[in-house]
């Protein structure tokens, strides 16, 4: 939308649910150095170190330059180390080995039987602060933007786009936007709305793979192992937590992605191996996504200028005989813009104009300093406002003022809204006291009623728990187990006013 | 990522605890800086909140205002080593710009060997206002703060050229630690110590020992204390095998004991062996009396003496044996202070800049030391006593002085 | 002279500890760090929900399943406990065994309590009453508008309604300081200026008739600094309890303490106990990892009081095995699997009702109701079966174990 809105169109943005809530912000936090793609996938590489690149440049504020190392732990092939160089030196993607001291002396944590390490440079990057950095150019650009609106029809005529309809999920009032072109970036979802504009079903094979936050962060560069690329074989540090991940198992429903025990598990022993002591550390918080894999013999895949590594285009007009809408699957966060250009390019190709793509050049708005994000950032901030704001969530450093702006710009929002944005109740105690707090400054801002901070309340912590329970262990049942004793034990929450209806945005 | 302050295996066990924090806040309601003054945010937000947001640096400037008591590792109930946190990050903090100051507070030692010799002369110094208020200026020690006295003679000299002790010794032999105040400026304390020990049957050995290195590790000079800290070990050792190591000084105690291999990580065969071998006097004889094995032929003191235990006895996790001890003198009344901290902590309340904060922690303390007794109160460490004294008005003393009263040594 | 370990310092512990020195035994008691009795409200619970309303909780206590631990402590301890307590403090706790206070709560709930704190029986929820809740600006645990919107459009539990309206004032508990915990109010509500100030700031606010609902920080070693304010307001006041900084619960802690320090006990702070030796069916001795050489700990019988999962006394680890951590003592309630499940607002988690089985003496058993070591006793949170935060049951449940561990081994020791 940031690409369509540059270039000069008037463009509309419609989403079912919070910007960056599918798939981009459950992912794994790491901005590729292209180190993991130089074997296995070196086009991917290239691309992945380009892009790399650019956005460090281009969304700063969105991104942490930790820099990473890939290790060979005990029992991996330890001639791979060298293909890796080989495979570094031939696609330009910046690399350098390390002694093994070095790496343990600036990473205590790592696995000291590791046998070689190779320096790269990944960052770290903010899923939602990606998306809306794009999303706030695109708006400064004149797009709309339409969260938690679901399409419901896209009309057509002969043989060409001509609207789309949707339903607002908060109003329920039903919003037809006209208009003669639909980029459907709906990810996993993307074969649903397609068939919404009545095209021949579009096989999206959603691949779900878990993560899982640890409590703080183990290491402070990305840790990757130094292998082929395999299930569990990084862990990035992503703002205060750890994140380890991931696994890969084909489902059926991206709106039903379970997180299972044995690959919990397996996320464990995975972080054994890079981290000794893995399994006693803290686990905080998992979460599924779904990679958005089209499998579709009708897709244009002789186009290969308008492809980016892994990404998948379905021009709609030879497959379907409709004029006016290309579908976009498959692809890697990190070459989201390149994936944009892309598509934008084909879109512009079909309507016979030439437009230039500008996004590469222009930082987001909040990243024209230029200046990437440090962990230590927020500490700063409140050491220096703390006798002016309160801070409201502990854990994550959230000032009064921070949740009270983010408030203002969404008051219809849930409680997760404002969490994305602000990171609230995403610490150790997971809301446990920092969600009275905001309950009770969000009624006080008189956005809302008290039934409806009552349900606000009750839906941020039952959302919380989705993804708590299924990694529930140690220090993290001792944080419930507290919380618990606050929320039922002092506050009786559960025996507020009853709902009429349960709050679920 | 300082070099200097991070490079030991204590912080990765002390980061590695913050996981443990379910952030319940007793540790702040327990800590005496926090509950004097908003600069400090406590020991919850600067230890396991924050070293979530620390990579290396310190951002935080504000933790400087813990004063490593120690109270809130103490309190926490699910096993954060916050103290150790907070100390080193405070470490690192400093690692760049150690001010002048902390390196002459460190030497302890140092300050001792260069005060005794011309103690007269330094005394008159540390009383004279006009002088100490040059030295707030130039090196940062407010001039009010409770400096050491210094003594015409140290304890090794006194130990050496006295007259041996003739024996039996039927208890056996057991060492003597003395700590640099009881070295070189609470000598007498040292004293009473020893004639205790030989009066209850013991042969105490005095080997040339140096400095425990708490000063150093406390004001972040990491490296200069774990070599104190060996040295003083190899020190210790060389008295002989399997020997119980006994001190007077409850701060040096409580270094050996845990704090060097907390705080610092110091992980050396010399320091398990001394550590687990060392006793603080009146440990050492509240065990003897749960054996059956004390004497307890006290005189009647027909006295009331208010008791504080120092932070650095509480967090070697023996209780207070002292306050036991003490009752068991017939005819004396020991009344537990209850107080969290005297606010000297070692040399922070010496600082210009903690000094208010210093006094302000100690202020409940030293308003029940008045309230209870105009002539003498007890405290097992040095810097406690002076701070007490200073700002109390009350002569302040070891418990071992009323222990070798009771048994008429004195 | 017998000697008894008590190890863990909450009110299970503390009352254990304060029960056996009065009849002559020697108590050490050691504690990991600050007992769970300064995090909870300060109040008694003898039983909140079972699962509806509980308005006579003794008499609920005498309808619980065969599994809840109330069935092996009895009705009679349970008594016996809440006598023992409002002697023991008598300007802390008051209530009655038949009757449970109906309390508001810092989001606007109303919540079963047996025994409460003189500054607290003000706000039991009455028809017709008029409550003006206050919050002050620099408390952000204590939101009194989500408060008084709650309790005015909540029916009471006999019946009824109530009107509340909230206001603010802006009174710092420090100068300068903004974001105050409850704790360094209750300080500030200690000093007489504090109180005159403040009171300035809010009497002319009040209407007439109206009950003053403030956060429960009014004075922390001063227990009639809120009769003071009150006086002050020339209006019936109240306190709702809040969040960790607990100050009733740190009342109720030091009074306890200061019970037992004068009873004679050894406490001994600041100290994990690790391990355990044992001779026969007796444990011998404990050992507390104080230093690096550790310290042991002799007695002729040994208490463990030493608390739930919030406490680490009962440890789930990454592999989903459930272990007492000190004596590894077998466990009850691991049959109800799944342990944890994805309903938030669902039933309880059986997890939490994992614990030591006990009998009638509060000796630790086995599956087979066999005591795993003669000389050891359990109470409090380490207890199989109950809920304590669901059911508000959990300080009856220690209270009145710790009456039957204490008198079972005092007699065994006679």
């Amino acid at each position: 939308m940031r690409d369509v809105a540059m270039r000069g169109f008037s463009t509309v943005l419609v989403e079912r649910a919070d910007l960056g809530q599918g798939t981009t912000g459950r992912f794994h936090g790491l901005l590729h150095s292209g180190g993991r793609y130089v074997v296995s996938d070196p086009e991917s590489a290239r691309e992945c170190a380009s892009e790399n690149e650019i956005l460090t440049r281009i969304q700063a504020g969105a991104i942490e330059s930790t820099g990473g190392y890939f290790v060979t732990c005990p029992g991996d092939d330890p001639t791979f180390a060298d293909k890796f160089l080989a495979g570094a030196a031939n696609t330009g993607v910046w690399a350098r080995e390390v002694s093994v001291a070095e790496a343990l002396r600036n990473e205590p944590r790592l696995n000291p039987g590791i046998s070689r390490a190779i320096e790269v440079r990944d960052g770290t990057v903010d899923g939602w602060k990606l998306v809306w950095g794009a999303a706030n150019s695109a708006r400064h650009y004149g797009a709309q933007i339409l969260t938690y609106h679901r399409v419901t029809k896209i009309e057509t005529e002969a043989g060409r786009v001509t609207a789309v309809r949707c339903t607002s999920l908060r109003s329920g009032e039903e919003v037809l936007i006209e208009c003669d072109f639909v980029l459907n970036c709906a990810g996993p979802w993307a074969g649903q709305i397609a068939a919404m504009a009545g095209a021949h079903p579009v096989e999206v094979v959603p691949g779900r793979g878990i993560m899982i936050a640890m409590n703080h962060r183990l290491v402070n560069r990305v840790v990757n192992r130094c292998i082929y690329p395999a299930d569990g074989d990084i862990l990035v540090p992503a703002h205060t937590v750890s994140i380890i991940g991931t696994t890969d198992v084909k489902v059926d429903d991206p709106d039903n992605l379970a997180i299972e025990a044995h690959e919990v598990q397996q996320m464990l022993d995975a972080g054994e191996v890079l981290i000794p002591g893995f399994r006693n550390s803290r686990a905080l918080h998992a979460w599924a996504g779904a990679r958005p894999l089209i499998k579709d013999d009708r897709v244009a895949v002789s186009d290969t200028r308008h492809m980016s590594r892994g990404m998948a285009v379905i021009d709609h007009t030879t497959r379907d005989g409709l004029d006016g809408m290309l579908t976009i699957g498959g692809g890697k966060l990190t070459t989201y813009r390149l994936m944009a250009e892309h598509i934008v390019d084909a879109m512009c190709d079909k309507r016979g104009e030439h437009r230039d793509c500008r996004t590469d050049a222009e930082p987001v708005p909040g990243s024209e300093s230029g200046r990437t994000h440090l962990v230590s950032d927020r500490l700063h901030d409140r050491e220096h406002d703390r006798f002016d704001e309160q801070i409201i969530c502990e854990c994550e450093l959230m000032s009064r003022k921070m949740f009270t702006d983010a408030l203002a710009s969404q008051p219809a929002g849930s409680f997760d809204d404002l969490r994305r944005q602000l990171r609230l109740g995403m610490g150790p105690c997971q809301g446990g006291f920092c969600s009275v707090r905001a309950t009770g400054i969000a009624l006080d801002a008189g956005h809302l009623d008290s039934e409806r901070a009552n349900g606000l309340l009750r839906l941020f912590l039952k959302n919380r728990w989705i993804g708590l329970w299924p990694i529930l262990y140690g220090d993290q049942v001792r944080q419930t187990a507290l919380d618990n004793w606050i929320f039922q034990g002092t506050l009786d929450v559960e025996h507020l006013p009853q709902p009429t209806s349960e709050v679920v945005l | 990522m300082n070099s200097e302050g991070l490079e030991f295996a204590g912080h990765a066990l002390s980061r590695a605890s913050l996981d443990s924090c379910v952030k319940c806040t007793i540790c702040e309601t327990q800590c005496p800086v926090a509950a004097v003054t908003p600069l400090f945010t406590g020991p919850k937000f600067v230890g396991p909140q924050a070293e979530r947001f620390r990579d290396g640096e310190s951002v935080d400037h504000s933790l400087d205002y813990c004063s490593s008591c120690g109270i809130c590792t103490l309190v926490c109930p699910q096993g954060v080593q916050i103290a150790e946190l907070n100390s080193q990050a405070r470490a690192v903090m400093k690692a760049d710009h150690m001010p002048l100051r902390d390196r002459l507070i460190g030497q302890t030692v140092l300050m001792g060997t260069l005060m005794t010799p011309v103690a007269p002369l330094a005394r008159a110094v540390l009383n004279n206002k006009p002088l100490r208020k040059v030295m707030e200026v130039v090196v940062g020690v407010h001039a009010d703060a409770p400096m050491p006295p210094p003594q015409s003679q140290t304890f090794e000299s006194w130990f050496a050229k006295r007259a041996t002790p003739a024996g039996p010794f039927p208890r056996g032999a057991v060492v003597f630690f003395h700590g640099c105040a009881g070295g070189y400026f609470e000598v007498e304390t040292s004293k009473k110590s020893v004639e205790v020990l030989e009066r209850l049957g013991f042969e105490v050995l005095v080997p040339k020992q140096g400095c425990c290195g708490l000063a150093q590790q406390s004001n972040g000079l990491f490296k200069q204390a774990s070599a104190s800290v060996l040295k003083l070990c190899d020190d210790l050792r060389s008295a002989g095998k399997d020997l119980t190591i006994i001190s007077s000084s409850g701060s040096c105690t409580g270094m050996l004991k845990h704090e060097a291999s907390e705080i610092m990580g110091v992980e050396d065969e010399r320091l398990r062996d001394v550590g687990t071998r060392t006793r603080d006097i009146m440990e050492f004889l509240l065990d003897l009396h749960e054996a059956g094995e004390l004497p307890t032929d006290f005189a009647p003191v027909e006295m009331t003496v208010p008791y504080h235990a120092p932070c650095q006895l509480k967090s070697q996790g023996i209780g207070k044996p002292a306050l036991e001890v003490l009752r068991l003198i017939p005819g004396l009344t020991v009344v537990d202070s209850n107080a969290t901290c005297c606010g000297i902590a070692g040399t922070y309340g010496l600082k210009k800049e903690k000094y208010e904060v210093a006094q302000a922690v100690g202020k409940p303390l030293f308003d029940m030391v008045k309230a209870t007794s105009s002539e003498l109160a007890l405290c097992d460490t040095e810097t406690c006593r002076w701070q007490i004294e200073q700002s109390s008005g009350v002569k302040t003393e070891h418990p071992i002085w009323m222990i070798h009263k009771a048994y008429g040594l004195s | 002279m017998s000697r008894v370990v008590v190890i863990g310092a909450g009110l299970a512990g503390l009352v254990a500890a304060n029960r056996l020195a009065e009849v002559g035994v020697q108590v050490v008691l050691l504690h990991k760090g600050l007992g769970g009795l300064q995090l909870g409200q300060g109040t008694i619970d003898v039983f909140g929900y079972a699962p509806e309303r509980v308005f006579n909780p003794i008499k609920a206590v005498g309808s619980v399943a065969t599994t809840h631990p109330y069935t092996a402590i009895g009705g009679k301890a349970v008594l016996t406990g809440l006598d023992y307590l409002k002697k023991l403090l008598p300007e802390l706790l008051l209530g009655d065994p038949e009757s449970n206070y109906q309390l508001p709560t810092a989001v606007g709930a109303i919540r079963p309590t047996c025994l409460a704190q003189p500054s607290m029986i003000a706000g039991h929820v009455t028809d017709g009453a008029k409550l003006v809740i206050v919050g002050i600006r620099g408390l952000k645990d204590f939101q009194p508008q989500l408060i008084a919107e709650n309790l005015a459009r909540t029916p009471l539990p006999d019946g009824g309604r109530l009107r509340a309206r909230h206001l603010w004032v802006d009174v710092p508990a420090r100068d300068g300081e903004i974001d105050s915990s409850g704790l360094t109010y209750a300080r500030a509500f200690d000093d007489e200026d504090f109180r005159v100030r403040f009171a300035k700031a809010v009497v002319d606010q009040l209407r007439e008739d109206e009950i003053v609902g403030l956060p429960a920080v009014l004075g922390l070693k001063d227990l009639h600094a809120w009769r003071d304010l009150a006086g002050k307001l020339a209006h019936r006041v109240f306190e709702i309890p809040l969040p960790p900084p607990s100050v009733p619960g740190l009342r109720l802690t030091e009074a306890l303490t200061a019970r037992a320090l004068a009873a004679g006990v050894r406490i001994v702070p600041g100290v994990r106990t690790v391990r355990y030796a044992s001779s026969g069916d007796r444990v011998t001795s404990v050992t507390t990892a104080a230093g690096l050489g550790g310290r042991g700990y002799a007695a002729d019988a040994f208490l463990l009081a030493t608390g739930g999962f919030e406490s680490g006394a009962l440890n789930l680890d990454s592999h989903q095995v459930v272990r007492e951590t000190l004596f590894d003592l077998p466990l009850a309630g691991l049959d109800q699997t799944p342990l944890i499940h994805g309903e938030y607002w669902g039933p309880e988690q059986p997890l939490f009702k994992v614990g030591v089985a006990v009998n009638p003496k509060m000796q630790a058993v086995d599956a087979a109701g066999i005591p795993v070591f003669a000389n050891l006793y359990a109470a409090g949170g380490i207890i199989a079966g109950a809920s304590g935060w669901t059911e508000k049951s959990g300080d009856g449940i220690a209270l009145a174990s710790a009456i039957v561990a204490a008198a079972a081994i005092s007699k065994e020791l006679a």
